[in-house]
C-alpha cells in the first residue's frame, strides 16, 4: 500500500481538497445545525413545556341575518366532531341564561355596566391558579378574563384619555358587585378578576358556577351549544379545513399562534437545512470533478497497475481511504461546531424563556452518520466506476 | 494453463484485407505449455497486437482466443486480475515501468501482491543482469537497456502458465541478451511454462519448438 499510495499521491491537489473541505464542512455543520435546532426547539412548541400552548380551535356557525337567532350547533353534530380523528378533546362553551349587571366603586362614584358570562370546561382554560375555584353556595366568583380586554385598555385607551396604565396585579385587587338577575330571583356577588387568558376571547366563570346559575336564574333548560372549543391533534392536518367547511363551521383565531410558529419554525429550518444542502452539494461536485481529474492524471499508472495484476478495488483503495479520512474528519468537526453553537443558543433561550431544555447532541450525530454515510458511498462509487472504466478499457 | 488457442483471429483493421499471408492471422494456432515460440515480424505486422490480445489488453479483434476452452473476450477484469497474478506473466515491448519508483521497487510492487520470489532472489538477479547497483537508482535515470531488465525481473516475480516476451532484447547486448535468456529458460523450465518471445529481426538465441511467421 505504501508503493501505492507513493505512485498516486502524485497529483493530489491539496487546493482542491481543502476547498471541498471547507465548503463540505461549512455545508455539513449547517444541515446539522438546522436539524439540532429543530429537535431542539420543537419540544418548546409541542412537548411537555409548551412555551406558546398546543393547537386549539374555537369554532361557530356563522350568523346569517340580522336578528335571527344564533345558530346552534346540535348534540348530534358534537358528538360526529368528537369522532374525527384529528379531534383529541372537546369542549362546549356554556353561555349565561340570565342578566348579569357588574359595577366598581372608584373614588365613590359607582359605574356599573351590563355583561354576560362564559364557561368552558376547566381542562381547555390557560390560566394557571389556585383562586379558580366555586363551589355552590359561595358569594365570590373567580373571572377570567382575555388578555386582549387589558392591553387595549394599557395601550389604547390609557394613552389617549392621559389615565393611569394598569397592571395584573393591581387589577386582580380590583373587586367587582355582579347583580345576577333571572327567574324571579336578583342576587348580589363578589368577583375577582383571577387571570388573564390568550387563548379564550370571553369573560370565564368557573363551569360548575355557571351550570348552577344556569338551572337556578333561568327556566330554560335547552343545553344547545353555540360555540366549541377544540383541540387539534395536529394543526398542519388539512382534514381540520377541510371538514370545517363542508360541516358549516367557522373558526375563531386560526391558525393560532403555536401552530403559526410552528411554521414559521419549518419553514425557517428548511431553509437552513436547504442552504447547506447546497453547499454539500458544491462540495461534492468539487470533490467528483477532482478525483475526476486526479484520476485522469494518474491514468497511465492506474492502467499499469492493472495490467500487472492489481484488482481494481485495491488500486482505488489510497482514494477510498482519502475521501473516507476527509467525510469522517468533517463529520467530527461539524458535529463539534453544532455542540458549541447548541450551547449558546440553548443559553439564549434559557435566559429569554426562563425553559430549561435538555441539550442532547443526539439529533446532530444521528444526522451526520447519515449524511457522511450517503456522501461517502457516493464518493465511493464515482471513484470505483472511474477505476473500473480505465481498467475494462485495457482488459 | 495447457494450452492457448486462436481459431480464425485477425485484428479489425486487417479484416478486410484478403491478402494476408500468416502463420498466426486467419488461421488455428496452438500455444502449448512447456514449448518455446518465436513470433518473428516485420513492423506494422500486428505483432504488439497479438500480445495485447493474448495479455487482454485489447479486444480489437475478429476470430476466437481460448485459454484451455474458455473464450477469453467474456472474462471480467478480476478474472484477469487472478490470470495476470498466477498464470500470464508478460514483458511489455514498451515495459510499462513506473517512473517515480526505483528499480527495486518497481519489482516489489509485483511481487508484493504474488509474494512469489524473495527479496534476496530479486537481488541476485538484478546483479546477475549486471545491475545490482542501480536496485535503489530511480527508473527513468536509468538506460532502457536498464530498464529491459528490470522489467524481466519483475515479469519473473509471479507464477505462471506462459510468459509473454515481447521484443526483450531490443536495447540489449549479446551478453546480456544471453544472460536474460539463461534466467528465462532456467524458470520457465523450473515452471514447466510456455514461452512466447516476439522479434523484429534481433531474437534470444534458444531451441524454438515453433517459429511462426505473422
Amino acid at each position: 500500500m505504501r508503493l501505492i499510495w507513493k505512485l498516486l499521491r502524485k497529483h493530489i491537489s491539496v487546493f482542491e481538497l481543502a476547498i471541498f473541505f471547507v465548503v463540505n464542512l461549512i455545508g455539513m455543520a449547517v444541515i446539522l445545525a438546522g436539524v439540532q435546532i429543530y429537535s431542539d426547539i420543537r419540544p418548546m412548541l409541542t412537548g411537555s413545556q409548551p412555551l406558546i400552548g398546543n393547537d386549539y380551535m374555537i369554532i361557530s356557525r356563522p350568523i346569517e341575518r340580522v336578528g335571527g337567532k344564533t345558530p346552534k350547533i346540535t348534540t348530534e353534530e358534537i358528538e360526529a366532531l368528537r369522532n374525527e380523528e384529528f379531534v383529541s378533546r372537546l369542549g362546549v362553551f356554556a353561555s349565561s341564561k340570565y342578566r348579569v349587571d357588574a359595577g366598581i366603586e372608584f373614588k365613590g362614584n359607582k359605574l356599573s355596566t351590563m355583561m354576560f358570562f362564559e364557561a368552558v370546561p376547566d381542562e381547555f382554560i390557560d390560566v394557571d391558579t389556585q383562586d379558580w375555584h366555586y363551589e355552590v353556595g359561595d358569594n365570590t366568583i373567580p373571572i377570567i378574563i382575555p388578555r386582549n380586554y387589558l392591553n387595549l385598555y394599557n395601550f389604547g385607551f390609557s394613552q389617549t384619555q392621559s389615565l393611569p396604565n394598569i397592571t395584573d396585579e393591581m387589577i386582580k385587587r380590583v373587586e367587582l358587585d355582579v347583580r345576577i338577575t333571572g327567574g324571579g330571583r336578583r342576587d348580589h356577588y363578589n368577583a375577582y378578576i383571577v387571570g388573564f387568558s390568550d387563548r379564550l376571547n370571553t369573560i370565564l366563570v368557573p363551569m360548575t358556577f355557571m351550570e348552577w346559575a344556569n338551572s337556578y336564574y333561568s327556566n330554560d333548560d335547552t343545553s344547545d351549544a353555540t360555540r366549541l372549543i377544540i383541540e387539534l391533534q395536529n394543526p398542519s392536518d388539512p382534514k381540520v379545513v377541510e371538514y370545517m367547511s363542508e360541516h358549516g363551521y367557522i373558526a375563531e383565531d386560526r391558525p393560532s399562534e403555536s401552530s403559526k410558529a410552528m411554521f414559521l419554525l419549518k419553514v425557517c429550518i428548511a431553509i437552513i437545512i436547504g442552504i447547506g444542502m447546497i453547499f454539500s452539494l458544491l462540495s461534492i461536485i468539487i470533490l467528483t470533478l477532482s478525483i475526476y481529474l486526479l484520476l485522469q492524471k494518474n491514468i497511465h499508472k492506474l492502467e499499469n497497475l492493472v495490467l500487472i495484476g492489481y484488482k481494481p478495488i485495491y488500486v482505488a483503495m489510497p482514494y477510498i481511504l482519502m475521501t473516507v479520512i476527509l467525510n469522517v474528519t468533517i463529520f467530527v468537526m461539524s458535529v463539534i461546531a453544532v455542540a458549541f453553537a447548541q450551547h449558546l443558543y440553548m443559553g439564549y433561550i434559557e435566559e429569554t424563556f426562563g425553559v430549561v431544555l435538555s441539550a442532547s447532541p443526539a439529533a446532530s450525530i444521528v444526522a451526520g452518520v447519515l449524511f457522511t454515510i450517503a456522501i461517502t458511498l457516493f464518493n465511493l462509487s464515482v471513484i470505483y466506476r472511474k477505476i473500473t472504466d480505465i481498467s475494462k478499457k485495457r482488459c | 494453463m495447457k494450452e492457448i488457442r486462436l481459431n480464425s483471429v485477425v485484428p479489425e483493421i486487417f479484416a478486410n484485407r484478403n491478402d494476408i499471408v500468416s502463420d498466426v492471422w486467419h488461421t488455428d494456432v496452438v500455444f502449448e505449455r512447456g514449448k518455446h515460440y518465436l513470433v518473428e515480424a516485420s513492423s506494422g505486422t500486428g505483432k504488439s497486437s497479438l500480445c495485447s490480445y493474448l495479455y487482454g489488453q485489447r479486444g480489437d479483434y475478429r476470430g476466437v482466443i481460448s485459454f484451455d476452452k474458455e473464450v477469453i473476450s467474456k472474462l471480467n477484469i478480476n478474472q484477469w486480475c487472478n490470470i495476470r497474478q498466477e498464470a500470464l506473466s508478460i514483458l511489455f515491448q514498451d515495459l510499462r515501468l513506473f517512473g517515480e519508483l526505483t528499480a527495486l521497487e518497481n519489482v516489489t510492487i509485483k511481487n508484493r501482491i504474488t509474494h512469489h520470489r524473495s527479496e534476496k532472489q530479486i537481488v541476485a538477479w538484478f546483479e546477475e543482469l549486471g545491475i545490482g547497483d542501480k536496485l535503489n537508482a530511480r527508473i527513468d535515470r536509468m538506460s532502457y537497456g536498464q530498464q529491459q531488465r528490470v522489467a524481466l525481473i519483475r515479469a519473473l516475480c509471479q507464477p505462471f502458465d506462459f510468459i509473454i516476451l515481447d521484443e526483450p532484447i531490443s536495447h540489449l547486448d549479446d551478453k546480456n541478451s544471453d544472460i536474460m535468456r539463461d534466467i528465462v529458460l532456467r524458470e520457465a523450465n523450473s515452471l514447466g511454462a510456455g514461452i512466447i518471445a516476439t522479434s523484429i529481426g534481433k531474437h534470444m538465441n534458444m531451441d524454438y519448438d515453433k517459429i511462426l511467421r505473422l
